[in-house]
């Protein structure tokens, strides 16, 4: 069976799935089940006694074959970060961080010396670190070095919807990585995860895409449609571009040819 | 009647009553506990230690949650 493996975990599915931005509660877990997502991203927050429907971990918990998967976002330096991985772990129980440092509102791109610095720490304690980076594939091969469980580069800025803009680079990630590669940010169409599947990524992370969608479970399902087709197309091996046309049928002339 | 101390809950005043410890803060403030990590001056609390850690005036406490995220 193919298996998406990140440490000593193995999951079937390759999407995983964030949870927020969603109108409510109760559509993001109905997108969770319809994505079969086994992996899905959390935030930590502050306790809020009049909002408490937004507390994720019991409905998250409750679907079965689903781990929590918390980042670190509010982090602005390896130390928020870490320090936010401690607490996500007392509350998760789960080895995995997503390692995500982005001091900029503006952009959202991520500090790759801060994630190199936090991811460091991470994986000596023992966490599954997931950091979430730029493209950029010589930051890819130190976090690997560091012990890193995966490494996720954007493909475009989070939540902007602008596809795989980095796709050249994540693809010299792919050819030089050891560890699994796995677009986070920016896809907007299940076309698009298709995509980063077919060059060889082991799994894409979603979230604005499904949860602003008109239909946000419809839109999990297709994108873990697109994940699975392009992760077929990628196993049985695409064919070779060609700068000319290669003819499957026979050029061979028969109309009128004298019998 | 016994005496009130005041604590910094997620940044605002909360009184609760002197010897009060962290598990009784959290059911005075509505939380089962269950899904919240405590944080009691930077350090975190773990749900079996909640018992016995009695909270101070001035001490500062976070509660925090896991909500949803990318």
């Amino acid at each position: 069976m193919d298996l998406l493996q990140l440490g000593s975990y193995t999951f079937s599915s390759r999407l995983i799935l964030g949870t927020g931005k969603f109108s409510s509660a109760a559509v993001m877990l109905q997108a969770v089940r319809a994505s079969g997502a086994q992996l899905v991203t959390v935030a930590l927050r502050r306790f809020n006694r009049e909002q408490a429907e937004d507390d994720l971990f019991g409905p998250l918990s409750a679907i079965e074959g689903v781990t929590l998967m918390p980042n670190t976002s509010g982090a602005s330096t390896a130390a928020e970060a870490v320090r936010a991985a401690h607490i996500a772990r007392e509350l998760s129980g789960s080895p995995f961080i997503k390692v995500e440092i982005h001091p900029n509102p503006q952009h959202l791109m991520p500090d790759p010396i801060e994630t190199f610095e936090a991811a460091r720490i991470l994986a000596k304690e023992g966490f599954l670190v997931m950091p979430y980076i730029t493209a950029d594939p010589v930051l890819a091969k130190r976090l690997e070095e560091v012990g890193c469980a995966a490494v996720m580069p954007l493909g475009s800025a989070i939540g902007s919807g602008q596809g795989l803009a980095s796709a050249a680079m994540i693809e010299l990630i792919i050819r030089e990585s050891s560890i699994p590669v796995i677009v986070d940010a920016g896809l907007r169409s299940p076309s698009e995860a298709a995509h980063a599947m077919e060059m060889g990524c082991e799994a894409v992370l979603v979230n604005s895409a499904v949860a602003v969608a008109g239909n946000p479970p419809e839109m999990a399902e297709a994108f873990a449609e697109a994940v699975a087709a392009g992760r077929k197309a990628f196993r049985a091996g695409l064919m070779q571009k060609s700068g000319s046309a290669i003819a499957t049928s026979p050029l061979t002339s028969f109309l009128g040819a004298n019998g | 009647m016994s005496q009130m101390i005041t604590i910094e809950l997620n940044g605002q005043q909360q009184p609760l009553p002197t010897g009060s410890a962290v598990s009784d803060m959290l059911s005075i403030i509505g939380s089962d506990g269950k899904s919240v990590a405590v944080l009691v001056n930077q350090q975190i609390i773990r749900p079996e230690n909640r018992p016995a850690r009695i909270l101070q005036e001035g001490d500062q406490v976070e509660l925090l949650i896991f909500a949803g995220g990318g």
